[in-house]
C-alpha cells in the first residue's frame, strides 16, 4: 500500500495539451476519484500512472519511488480496465494465476491466495471457465479478482462499471465499496458518473479540460463547489443556473424577484455590491411555499418521481428545477409559490464562473 | 400486404389438398432447408462431385489415347503399376519433401511479416502493399523470375555470393541445389500470404490484452507466447490448410524453374500427373497418380480439422 502524487504532471500529442499541470497529493489506504466529461484527460491520467502512456512533463510518484522511466510491471500497481481485458483462452483461475505465476510466485502460495479472493468476490463456482462463458457482472469480478490477488500498491480502475445495466452497476459499486474497506489498498477510480464518485470517493478529484477544477469530499464538492461547473456537474438533478446582480444586501434576478443574501453569503455584501452573479440553487434546496424566502414563477412541466416530484418553472427569463414533496402536484401555466433557503444559494462570478466568497 | 393475403389464400387451399405444388409456397423448415441448398448442391456435384467420381472411374480403366484402343476395364492393375514405378516414388517424396519444408518455412516467415507489418507504423500501406505483391504476383512468373536469379552466370544469387567471396553454384545442375532454389522461391511466395492471414489474425487480438499482460508483469516474448500464439492458433491452422493443400500440389515453380531436372530429381507428383495425361495421353495411369493426390489432400484437411476439433 502507497501513496501516490502527482506533480505537474502533463501529457502532449504533438501540439495538443491533453494533461495540463495536474498537481495530486493521494494518501495511503484512500480511495479517490477522478470525475470530469468525456474527453477530459482522466484515463490519460490513469494511463500515464499505470505506465501504459508516456508521460510529457512532471512527475509521478508511487510511496517514495519516481516511476515517471519505469514499464508498467515494475511499478506494482494493478488495473482494472474498461472492457476488462481478460485472457480469452484462459480460465478465470489461470486469468487470476497469471501475474503471480509471471512474478515466480509458487503454485503452493497462488491457489490460496485465488481462494481467498474469489471467496471475497463470490467466484469460487467458475474459476474453471473461460471468460466467454461468464455474463457482464461476473466478467467485471473477476477482473477485479485478477487485481486483488497481486496484492500491489494501488489498484487502479478506469470506468469499470459502464459496461453494466444500471442494477448491476449499484451493486457492483456497493462491493468495490465494501471491498476497498476490507483490503484498504490506495484506490484511483475513474469515472465521468457523478453518482460514483459520491457514493464511493473519500476524495473527489474533478477534471476539465485537462486541468483540474476541484479536489475535495464528496461533502465539500457538493456543499461548496468550487465553480459553476463543478456544481453543474455535481449532484443530481443538476444544479439550477440563474443570472443576478446584487443590489442592497439581494441578489436580484433580470425578472425582477430577488433573494436576501445570507449567512456566509452576508458576511461581505458591499464587497460584492454591483457585481453581475450566477446563481446556483440546487433542485433539493426549494421549500414548500410559507418556508424560507418566497419565490414565485409559472409552471412549465412536472415530473412525479414517485419518492419526490420535479417542477420545471420559469423565473423571469430562466428554467429552474424544484425537487419537492411527492405530494406537490401543480398544473403546467399555474403561478407557483415555492419558498428557498437563502443560506443555500451558490454565487459564481458572472465573468470566470468561480465561486464568490 | 397482397403478399400476406395471397399466403392465407394458398394456405387455406393446401389444408384443403387441392394442389399438391402449394406445399412448395408454404413450405415447412425442412423442406426450405433443402429448396435453399439445391442450387448450391447441385452446382457442387456438377464442378466437384461428377468430375471425381468420373476421376476414380478412370484410373480403374486402361484408357491412353496414343493406343488407339478403346478403353477397357483395368481393375487395380493402374495401382500396381503405380507401386513398382520409381519415378512415382520419387515424385511423391518431392512433393512430401516441398510440403515439409516450405510450409514450416512460410509459416515461419510469414508470422516474422505479420508480427513486423503489424508494428505501428505511421503509413501503413506501403508495408501491406508489399505484402499483396509477392502474393498477388503469379506462380510461374514466381518461377521465372527466380529462375533467373539463381542462374549461374547472370542470376543475383550467385553475383552476391561472389561478392562475399564465396564460389556460386551451378544451382540447377545438381538436384540438391535446384530443390533447395525451388524450395526457397516458394517459401518466398507463399509466406506472404501467410503473413497476410496471420496479420488479419493478430488484428483480431485487443490491444487491451497487452496492457493488461504488461500490468501484470509479462515481458514480451512471454506475450507473444502467452497471449499472441494461443489467439492466434484458428488463423494458424486455417493458413496451414490452404498452405499444405497448395503445397501438395505444387506444380508451376518447378515446372518453370527446372522442367523437373536434373532428371526427374525435383520433379512434383503434379508434374508427372501432367506429363502423364497432357504429354503421354495416358488418362488411366495419370488418373490413378491423381486419385492418390487427391487422397493426400483429403488426409491433411482431415488432420487438421481434427485439430481444430480437438481445441474447441
Ligand atoms: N493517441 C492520441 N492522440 C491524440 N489525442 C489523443 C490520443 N489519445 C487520447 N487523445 C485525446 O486525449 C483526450 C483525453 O482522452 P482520455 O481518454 O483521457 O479521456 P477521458 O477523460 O478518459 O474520456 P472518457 O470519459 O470518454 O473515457 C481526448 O480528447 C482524446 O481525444
Ligand atoms: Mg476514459
Amino acid at each position: 500500500m502507497s501513496s501516490v502524487s502527482f506533480r505537474k504532471l502533463e501529457k502532449n500529442y504533438g501540439a495538443l495539451r491533453i494533461v495540463k499541470g495536474i498537481n495530486l497529493e493521494i494518501a495511503d489506504r484512500e480511495f479517490v476519484v477522478l470525475v470530469g466529461p468525456s474527453g477530459c484527460g482522466k484515463s490519460t491520467t490513469l494511463r500515464m500512472l499505470a505506465g501504459l502512456e508516456s508521460i510529457s512533463g512532471g512527475e509521478i510518484r508511487i510511496g517514495e519511488r519516481v516511476v515517471n522511466k519505469l514499464p508498467p510491471r515494475e511499478r506494482d500497481i494493478a488495473m482494472v480496465f474498461q472492457d476488462y481485458a481478460l485472457y480469452p483462452h484462459k480460465t478465470v483461475y489461470e486469468n487470476m494465476a497469471f501475474s503471480l505465476k509471471v512474478r515466480g510466485i509458487p503454485s503452493a502460495e497462488i491457489k490460496p491466495r485465488i481462494t481467498q479472493a474469489s471467496e471475497m468476490l463470490g467466484i469460487t463456482q467458475l474459476l474453471e471457465r473461460k471468460p466467454s462463458q461468464l455474463s457482464g457482472g461476473q466478467r467485471q469480478r473477476v477482473a477485479m479478482g485478477r487485481a486483488i490477488v497481486r496484492r500491489p500498491q494501488v489498484f487502479l480502475f478506469d470506468e469499470p462499471l459502464s459496461n453494466l445495466d444500471a442494477k448491476l452497476r449499484g451493486q457492483v459499486r456497493t462491493e468495490i465499496k465494501r471491498l476497498h474497506q476490507a483490503i484498504g489498498t490506495t484506490i484511483i477510480y475513474v469515472t465521468h458518473d457523478q453518482v460514483e464518485a459520491m457514493t464511493l470517493a473519500d476524495r473527489i478529484v474533478i477534471l476539465k479540460g485537462g486541468e483540474i477544477e476541484q479536489v475535495g469530499t464528496p461533502d465539500e464538492v457538493y456543499n461548496s463547489p468550487a465553480s459553476v461547473f463543478v456544481g453543474g456537474f455535481i449532484g443530481s438533478p443538476a444544479m439550477n443556473f440563474a443570472k443576478g446582480t446584487i443590489r442592497g444586501g439581494q441578489v436580484m434576478f433580470d425578472g425582477g424577484a430577488g433573494i436576501p443574501l445570507q449567512g456566509h453569503l452576508a458576511l461581505k455584501p458591499g464587497g460584492l455590491e454591483g457585481r453581475d452573479v450566477i446563481v446556483g440553487i440546487r433542485p433539493e434546496h426549494f421549500m414548500p411555499a410559507g418556508e424560507g424566502h418566497a419565490l414565485s414563477g409559472q409552471v412549465q412541466v412536472v415530473e412525479p418521481l414517485g419518492s419526490d416530484t420535479l417542477i420545471h418553472f420559469a423565473l423571469g427569463s430562466s428554467m429552474l428545477t424544484a425537487r419537492v414533496a411527492p405530494e406537490m402536484r401543480p398544473s403546467p401555466g399555474e403561478t407557483l409559490s415555492i419558498g428557498v433557503d437563502p443560506s443555500r444559494i451558490h454565487l459564481f462570478d458572472a465573468a470566470t464562473e468561480k465561486a464568490l466568497v | 400486404m397482397a403478399m400476406a393475403s395471397e399466403t392465407t389464400l394458398v394456405t387455406t387451399r393446401n389444408e384443403s389438398g387441392t394442389k399438391w405444388w402449394t406445399r412448395f409456397l408454404d413450405p415447412s423448415e425442412g423442406t426450405l432447408a433443402v429448396l435453399l441448398l439445391m442450387p448450391a448442391a447441385l452446382l457442387l456435384t456438377l464442378i466437384i462431385v461428377y468430375p471425381v467420381c468420373r476421376l476414380i472411374w478412370t484410373s480403374f480403366q486402361n484408357l491412353s489415347l496414343t493406343s488407339g484402343v478403346p478403353a477397357t476395364f483395368a481393375g487395380l492393375e493402374n495401382y500396381t503399376l503405380m507401386l513398382e514405378d520409381p519415378v512415382f516414388w520419387e515424385t511423391t517424396w518431392n512433393t512430401v519433401l516441398i510440403t515439409l519444408i516450405t510450409v514450416p518455412g512460410a509459416l515461419l516467415i510469414g508470422m516474422a511479416l505479420a508480427l513486423m507489418a503489424n508494428l505501428p507504423f505511421n503509413v501503413k500501406w506501403p508495408v501491406r502493399l508489399s505484402l499483396l505483391i509477392p502474393w498477388a504476383l503469379p506462380l510461374s512468373f514466381a518461377g521465372l523470375i527466380f529462375a533467373w536469379f539463381f542462374h549461374s552466370e547472370y542470376g543475383v544469387v550467385n553475383d552476391v555470393l561472389r561478392r562475399l567471396g564465396i564460389e556460386g553454384v551451378i544451382w540447377f545442375n545438381s538436384a540438391n541445389w535446384a530443390f533447395a532454389a525451388i524450395c526457397l522461391t516458394i517459401i518466398w511466395k507463399t509466406s506472404s500470404f501467410m503473413a497476410l492471414i496471420i496479420l488479419a489474425g493478430l488484428q483480431t487480438i485487443p490491444r487491451s490484452l497487452y496492457e493488461a499482460a504488461d500490468v501484470d508483469g509479462a515481458g514480451r516474448l512471454r506475450q507473444f507466447f502467452e497471449i499472441t500464439l494461443p489467439l492466434l492458433k484458428p488463423a494458424i491452422v486455417v493458413a496451414l490448410i490452404f498452405r499444405t493443400i497448395t503445397a501438395l500440389q505444387t506444380f508451376d515453380i518447378p515446372f518453370t524453374m527446372t522442367r523437373g531436372g536434373p532428371g526427374t530429381s525435383t520433379a512434383t507428383l503434379a508434374m508427372y500427373i501432367h506429363q502423364n495425361t497432357v504429354d503421354f495421353l495416358d488418362l488411366g495411369y495419370g488418373s490413378a497418380l491423381a486419385v492418390v493426390m487427391f487422397a493426400l489432400s483429403m488426409g491433411v484437411t482431415a488432420i487438421y480439422l481434427r485439430m481444430i476439433r480437438a481445441k474447441g
